[in-house]
């Protein structure tokens, strides 16, 4: 898969600590144990040259800048494979090979539009993203210099302008103006929640319900709505559209929430062993806002900004007295629980490829909250 | 390199300029004797918003250019309105809406929307005014005024969905000159803080972002994609236009034609393609529609090579009085350019860059020696008279309201370029 090094075998998916919560939709067909990325990663591989050509023809100068983010290794296109999955799983084929003469090329025109999709979804991630990161002190997003310090702010504004502005004519041309609203319902979002994020404000940085708004908005949003697009654009009631927007909303927060946690214990199981990006950055997530309702003396400790590292530590010893972690963990898999419902709540189809299709945006869920990275 | 010379050097305040030049102009002609010519009474702008100078017709300072007024009919008494009092009504009606659109949830982000109406206000509205014109000489009547006593019609829906292309190309216009403080690091725009420098520069970059995805929402609202597809089509050329303009190589630098390209995507594309909007909205022929869009384009092209002189010129006719800011930035423009065709070695100057003043007086030299002035404004009055026989190739009409307004978009077109700021 694109830009994939590890392997997600079933196997190694180390479903350990959660059990295996697999749905199956029909037991008689011997059960494929498909790594999710696999099913789409040819299709994937079109959409990244098709992406990465556009800004290279267009804009040399800025091709390097955008290139630079799209290079990198983040999510495994993640949003895109869930897009594409969603597609399928939406009783779309997946266009067949050639050779058997018959070209349907109406199931293909609607390939293509959702395949816009996903590269949409990929330019505004990208953009927001750059714009994100202006003026941030962010100075690695990813292990990889942020943009800002590598190449300046400005470049970063014009590049990410540039890939929203792409995004807008890429949009228009789907000629749905209903997609139209959704993408950029999710652009005001993940601005609205980078803002949330800026924000200062002492109580609302110690709310749970302000944080997991801005956590809809900064991440999952975008994956909710553009999985609404995809059904949309397959013709599917309100009623799919709204479980394909389920189905998006409840990955992107689980993910989040396992960010959070990596965030903390990292690669082990351990606290203090992640990269501590966040609360360095006095951004409180989920874990903590909890632990501070075990231990409302972190509220002061909150207050005064988390730049001493006495307090960073101090920080993480009331965490690791509380049961934050394991009731963040419990938090994602509920979120996780609910996107695989969606997906189980889809009309009954016997397709061979619908259901595989929808076996992998299942075990996706799995895989997000058993990751360890 | 990635940055090339320009880069760093990017012209600050000519979007300040220009989107103050009516301010300028209203304030210009109170001291203008006013000719005797004129019979008409001053008609007083104050409703107009955020409007505080009176500018009579007559005071419109043609001289120099000869007046061109059309005038579809001579049996109806001329009425020589100012184009601007034609739709201010409309157009207060329009802010506060475009006020409540942008509300947003997170108390910064709504800080920035609320700054983006102070900088609305004192930019007098000009796309828009040119907008609801349009959208009357295309036969959409205007809502009635309650003024004579009458009920108010409400707009039609026709009416209130063109208003809505005036409301979307405002906020568009405003998130690429958010933007575009920060790409120039400018401090001040339209007489006050710029968003960057009051807020910072993320805080500006997140807010033209708001206001763009606000602008698409509304956009798909009038589920018209072809009117989404031009308008989408416009966010794209203004971003092409500002790449054009930072990643120059010294040859496009030097080329006419790379630089009217930029100039069209920068400046003429939002009010040619949202003047088409207008009249795909309401169902006119592509013909009509194209006429709508060359106005538009023309309209914007003159108003940009004016700009361009004035840069040099400021209120005087002489050379050198300007702000010079677009040299001193090291943007060339169309007077330079033309100069360069007379004066091949002008362009070793323009390659050194203008870090040296020296090289800024050299260059002014040149130019005044060469016809380069004189033919930007004749370029400018060229495409003036393009948009003007756009209006006059609109279909007949006998409607009092629809001559009104294509008299006005006509007169406008004189306005931009007989204006000395």
């Amino acid at each position: 898969a694109l830009g994939c090094r590890e392997n997600y075998s079933w196997g190694s998916c180390a479903f350990n600590g959660f059990g295996r919560q697999i749905h199956r939709q029909s037991s008689s067909i011997v059960e494929e144990q498909l790594d999710p990325f696999s099913l789409v990663e040819n299709e994937l591989s079109m959409l990244a040259n098709r992406l990465r050509s556009m800004v290279v023809v267009e804009v040399p100068k800025l091709a390097s800048a955008a290139e630079y983010l799209f290079k990198l290794a983040e999510g495994k296109r993640f949003r895109p494979t869930v897009l594409l999955l969603m597609a399928t799983a939406l009783n779309v084929h997946i266009p067949g090979p050639v050779s058997d003469g018959v070209i349907d090329s109406l199931p293909m025109e609607l390939r293509k539009r959702q395949q816009r999709i996903a590269e949409i979804t990929e330019m505004i991630h990208v953009a927001s993203r750059l714009h994100g990161d202006v003026l941030d002190d962010a100075d690695t997003r990813r292990g990889i210099g942020s943009l800002n310090f590598v190449m300046g702010n400005k470049i970063a504004v014009l590049a990410g302008d540039f890939l929203l502005s792409r995004a807008c004519g890429a949009l228009a041309s789907l000629k749905n103006t209903e997609v139209v609203a959704l993408l950029a319902t999710a652009v005001e979002h993940l601005v609205t929640g980078e803002t949330m994020q800026m924000t200062t404000a002492s109580e609302q940085r110690c709310s749970m319900e302000y944080y997991m708004q801005k956590t809809y908005y900064k991440t999952a949003s975008l994956i909710s709505n553009s999985c609404k697009a995809v059904a949309l654009l397959a013709g599917q009631t309100t009623e799919v559209s709204m479980l394909a927007y389920e189905y998006g909303k409840n990955l992107g927060l689980a993910y989040q929430l396992i960010d959070d946690i990596l965030d903390f214990t990292g690669t082990s199981t351990s606290l203090g062993k992640g990269s501590l990006s966040d609360i360095r950055h006095g951004i409180i997530t989920a874990p903590l806002l909890y632990a501070m309702e075990e231990f409302p003396q972190l509220h002061a400790v909150f207050d005064r900004g988390l730049e001493n590292p006495a307090d960073v530590d101090l920080a993480l010893g009331y965490l690791g007295k509380s049961r934050g972690i394991q009731r963040a963990r419990e938090l994602a898999a509920k979120h996780a629980n609910l996107a695989s419902s969606a997906i189980d709540s889809l009309p009954e189809n016997d397709d061979e490829d619908v259901q595989r299709s929808r076996r992998a945006l299942v075990d996706l869920t799995q895989i997000v909250i058993t990751r360890s990275k | 390199m990635l940055f090339s010379r320009g880069f760093y050097r990017i012209r600050r305040t000519t979007l300040n300029r220009r989107c103050q030049w009516l301010l300028s102009f209203r304030r210009d002609h109170q001291q203008l004797i006013c000719p005797t010519y004129c019979p008409s009474p001053m008609v007083s702008a104050e409703k107009a918003l955020g409007c505080r100078e009176n500018y009579s017709w007559g005071s419109c300072a043609f001289h120099g250019f000869g007046r061109q007024i059309h005038h579809q009919s001579n049996s109806v008494m001329e009425e020589q309105l100012d184009p601007f009092s034609l739709v201010e009504n409309e157009l207060s009606v329009l802010a506060n809406r475009l006020r409540s659109m942008v509300v947003a949830e997170v108390p910064d982000l709504a800080s920035a929307a609320e700054y983006f109406f102070k900088m609305g206000v004192e930019g007098k509205r000009f796309r828009p005014t040119v907008l609801l014109l349009m959208a009357t000489a295309l036969n959409v009547p205007i809502p009635v005024s309650a003024s004579n006593g009458m009920v108010d019609a409400l707009p039609t829906e026709l009416r209130r969905r063109q208003q809505c292309i005036a409301e979307i190309t405002e906020m568009i216009h405003v998130a690429s000159l958010l933007h575009d403080d920060v790409l120039d690091d400018a401090d001040t725009r339209r007489g006050i803080g710029s968003l960057n420098f009051v807020m910072g520069n993320k805080s500006a970059v997140l807010a033209g972002d708001f206001l763009l995805s606000r602008a698409c929402v509304a956009l798909a609202s009038l589920k018209n994609t072809e009117v989404v597809s031009l308008l989408a089509i416009v966010v794209e050329h203004l971003v092409t236009g500002e790449i054009m303009q930072t990643t120059t190589t010294s040859e496009q630098r030097c080329s006419m034609e790379y630089y009217m390209q930029k100039t069209y995507y920068k400046t003429a594309s939002l009010i040619s393609n949202s003047c088409k909007a207008i009249a795909l909205l309401a169902g006119k022929t592509a013909e009509v529609s194209s006429l709508a869009y060359e106005y538009g384009k023309n309209l914007g092209l003159a108003y940009q090579l004016v700009d361009d002189v004035l840069d040099f010129t400021g209120t005087s006719t002489s050379l050198g009085k300007g702000s010079l800011s677009d040299i001193r930035h090291g943007i060339i423009t169309a007077p330079i350019l033309y100069a360069m065709e007379e004066f091949p070695q002008l362009c070793e100057v323009v390659d050194r860059g203008f870090d040296n003043p020296a090289d800024v007086n050299l260059a002014l030299d040149y130019l005044g020696k060469s016809r380069g002035i004189q033919r930007a404004r004749e370029l400018a009055a060229k495409h003036a008279g393009l948009a003007s026989a756009a209006i006059d190739s609109l279909p007949e009409s006998d409607d009092k309201d629809v001559l009104k307004s294509r008299r006005a978009l006509v007169d406008l077109t004189h306005r931009v370029i007989t204006r000395t700021k």
